[in-house]
């Protein structure tokens, strides 16, 4: 008799609703695997299967799992099976016998859904096996990373292990893979119950007409997302002008870094619902323009906090349809208006920005946009894609004050700069013109160059012949940049971590300010791993989409933009030839003398201010105390008697370096502390630092004060300083945790300036 | 498409196990005024519905929030 005969008896008798053992069940299934060789056998044993698995699931896992792999091979739909066995077994409470299917069905190379590891894993979590939950995860989490429930799950092991660090990053992994407000606002609070993660804090806070709490998810991810610990304070529901003008108020007890205003133009003047009258209209503008400048005013007299306030916005569509921009009461024109007034009436005060709120919507408003309902539901006015584009907005204040910056942008040419492979197409092969394709690479180009006359510089890092690339970079008509925009080249056959490292020092430049622009995903992966602190961009597979990419990083802003910013690419190009020069110098002295240092050192005034500020909140390698100080107080230094700020200009002739060391000192009767002390990195090694620490020296001396104090606070960046004031005579007199004292006595010792340097010194 | 449950332990971080339907603002982490904000998004999301604030009001437990959507034509 063969096994399809047995198998059909036992078929049979099942029909007539006979009792059977589980045994012949068993049987009857072994069997059917064994002979498993057509498709009605192969159906039985899908059909026996099933019936053994409601029975007694346990009975059929024993069964498989003996099953050698040309047997499994056999079986129809194996996936389907495991999984179904699987969810019984984790229902009936089988979490060993589970967990071993799971398991072997890697080993089987069978594909199980992520649900079945998922269910595993809650019920092991359930039972208490966390060790054995976690192990689950991970091994569905190497099966597809990107599964958001699983990193959820992974994120409660953690937390319940009290492995904080780590359920952090998964909190970050989880809010990068699920950009919802729902994760957001989970990663928020759970934050909160972790304890901190370490950072740079910042503190923001928000006033507003309406509820805007649900941005605070959202900055709250983008803030860490930047390396920073955000703290948050959020004013009671429209009490803004309370909080401002009640100096006792919530608001300044927080001490915020940032204050955010955002006022909604219906709650400012409710008339704007209706179609008011022209009059009306006037009038409305003057007490807005009138109620925000106010509030900006009060708050910066009391808080040197940055305020970020947004632009206002209409509502909808205007009630005058498409009249609207033919009328006098025409409601577009007149917001335009409004915020045209409000830029210049804010921009006239110093720390203070108007956010522009129309360019951030009108960004998000290609994804569905809910804010009406939120508005009658929650009294929120902007969607989860508005609110993420807002808190990705505001990064730009936040990222220049907390000193985020970066300076430089590295980019690969074939495939990043131009289409084509110079070293195989040639320079007349290449997609680079005014049409497509090409035009997208020279729109590219154009906005590289564009952020160079903001400071920022560009450098090039290629696999490539030297020999192939400089006649492109010189001579090709539509290059739009050319080899004297780039401070650096790197072209080369090496490893691009190792170029970027070089890059930084020769810049003179931490690796945590440079930008990697590369198509190739295979560098980019390399410079992630080996040069974490490398903002290495992903950028897009489709060219035309490079221009945008770029324009949307948050990370190249500055709060103020000064002579020395829109002159930093050419001062890096002098820098070239400099170092040119020194390599055909005889001896150090010689090259210093033939460069013709002129130093020229001045008391801070008002227009000093933004480039001061500037300096303080970027510079971290000379700099000896790192205190950040912000606008609102330089400004107060500057007009008082015992602090005295000296800034340094410094040129050669090669070019000006512009304003690049700064001095602070508390004056008392018979001491001066050096409070703050920095230099640009762009000029050290010249050894005009000692100039402006002679400068002090001088000015103290004429006063008969006896004894000068250097403030020295070590960090991880400083290093640089450290003996600067030793190799200028100091001694060191007091070191406590944090802060180190060196003192030099005025009545014995004395700083002599360099010889090659010449000094031009204005006080007093 | 996700089930209620689904949607539900996903907005507030809970395991699914423990959703049932008499969880509510009560007995669920999270799900407050807010959260009930990003809650309704999500269904409205996942189910492509829009739901009236009337029912949005009314939903105070997964068992009513089952009960409305059905009026959507919705079976989570």
């Amino acid at each position: 008799m063969d096994g399809g005969t047995r198998a059909e008896g036992m078929d049979g008798r099942m029909g007539q609703g006979a009792q059977h053992t589980l045994k012949e069940w068993i049987l009857a299934a072994e069997v059917a695997l064994l002979e498993n060789v057509d498709d009605t056998a192969a159906e039985r044993f899908s059909w026996l299967a099933e019936g053994l698995r409601r029975r007694s699931p346990e009975k059929l896992w024993d069964l498989l799992r003996d099953a050698s792999k040309e047997e499994l091979d056999k079986v129809p739909e194996l996936d389907n099976l495991l999984e179904r066995l699987a969810q019984t077994l984790v229902g009936v409470g089988r979490l060993g016998e589970t967990a071993d299917l799971v398991k072997a069905a890697r080993q089987w190379e069978v594909r199980l859904a992520g649900s079945v590891y998922r269910q595993l894993a809650q019920a092991q979590m359930r039972s208490g096996e966390t060790a054995r939950a976690e192990e689950t995860i991970r091994e569905l989490l190497k099966q597809d990373a990107d599964d958001v429930e699983a990193q959820r799950l992974l994120y409660r092991v953690l937390r319940e292990t009290g492995r904080m660090a780590e359920a952090h990053d998964v909190l970050n992994r989880l809010v990068e893979l699920d950009p919802s407000a729902a994760t957001a606002t989970f990663a928020h609070r759970e934050r909160g119950k972790l304890g901190e993660m370490r950072g740079r804090p910042v503190r923001i806070a928000l006033l507003s007409s309406y509820v805007l709490d649900p941005l605070i998810p959202f900055l709250d991810v983008e803030c860490r997302r930047a390396g920073l610990a955000p703290a948050f304070y959020v004013a009671p529901f429209n009490q803004y002008t309370q909080e401002v003008l009640n100096l006792s108020s919530g608001l300044y007890a927080f001490a915020p870094e940032i204050v955010i205003v955002a006022l909604d133009l219906e709650d400012l003047f409710p008339a704007v619902r209706g179609m008011p009258s022209v009059d009306e209209l006037a009038t409305g503008r003057d007490e807005i323009r009138g109620t925000i400048t106010e509030l900006a005013r009060e708050l910066h007299a009391h808080s040197n906090a940055l305020i970020v306030v947004h632009e206002l916005t209409l509502p909808g569509f205007s009630p005058h349809g498409i009249l609207d921009n033919r009328r006098r009461d025409g409601l577009s024109r007149w917001t335009e208006d409004l915020n045209r007034e409000l830029a210049e009436a804010l921009g006239s005060q110093a720390h203070t920005f108007l956010l522009p709120l129309r360019q951030v919507l009108s960004r998000a408003a290609s994804e569905r946009g809910h804010s009406r309902k939120l508005y009658y539901m929650a009294r929120m006015r902007h969607s989860d894609a508005a609110l993420r584009e807002l808190a990705r907005y505001s990064m730009r204040y936040v990222k220049p004050l907390k000193g985020l910056t970066r300076k430089c942008v590295v980019v690969d040419l074939d495939g990043t700069l131009w289409g084509g492979i110079v070293g195989e197409v040639g320079a007349e092969g290449l997609h680079l013109g005014p049409t497509a394709p090409g035009i997208e690479f020279v729109d590219f180009q154009q906005a590289l160059l564009n952020l160079t006359k903001r400071g920022i510089v560009l450098a090039i890092c290629s696999k490539n012949n030297p020999d192939d690339v400089m006649p492109v970079l010189r001579e090709h008509k539509h290059m739009v940049l050319r080899e004297e925009n780039f401070a650096a080249l790197r072209i080369n056959w090496r490893n691009k971590a190792e170029n970027l490292a070089e890059i930084a020092e020769e810049l003179n430049i931490g690796l945590d300010t440079l930008v990697f622009l590369d198509d190739n995903p295979v560098e980019r992966e390399l410079v992630r791993q080996m040069l974490p602190e490398v903002l290495t961009v992903e950028l897009p597979k489709d060219a035309s989409q490079y221009r945008s990419m770029l324009e949307s990083l948050t990370d190249f802003e500055l709060l103020a933009l000064t002579k020395e910013d829109q002159q930093r690419a050419g001062q890096y190009q002098a820098n070239r030839r400099r170092q040119a020069l020194e390599r055909s110098s005889g001896s150090l002295e010689e090259y210093m003398h033939s460069l013709e240092i002129r130093a020229e050192i001045v008391r801070a005034e008002a227009h000093h201010v933004p480039r001061l500020v500037q300096m303080l909140n970027k510079t971290n390698q000379f700099n000896t105390t790192t205190r950040r100080y912000q606008a609102p107080d330089m400004e107060r230094f500057c007009a008082s008697e015992d602090r005295r700020v000296y800034v340094l200009e410094v040129s050669d002739r090669f070019g000006e370096h512009g304003l690049v060391g700064a001095a602070i000192v508390r004056a008392e009767p018979e001491t001066w502390y050096v409070d703050s002390f920095l230099l640009s990195c762009r000029v050290m090694g010249l050894s005009v630092e000692t100039v402006l620490l002679k400068q002090i020296y001088d000015a103290a001396r004429h006063r008969g004060v006896p004894r000068l104090v250097g403030e020295f606070v070590p960090t991880a960046k400083n290093s640089p300083t450290a003996d600067f004031y030793r190799r200028h005579g100091f001694r060191l007199a007091e070191n406590g945790d944090n802060t180190q004292a060196w003192t030099l006595d005025l009545r014995v010792d004395r700083i002599q300036d360099p010889a090659w340097i010449a000094v031009k010194a204005t006080e007093e | 498409m996700r089930t209620i449950e689904e949607v539900v332990s996903g907005v507030f971080g809970v395991d699914q196990a423990s959703v049932n339907e008499s969880s509510s603002p009560e007995s669920i982490e999270g799900w407050d005024s807010m959260g009930h904000v990003n809650l309704v998004i999500a269904l409205e999301q996942n189910f492509n519905v829009s739901i009236d604030i009337d029912d949005v009001m009314d939903m105070g437990s997964v068992g009513k929030i089952r009960k409305i959507l059905l009026e959507y034509g919705v079976k989570g």
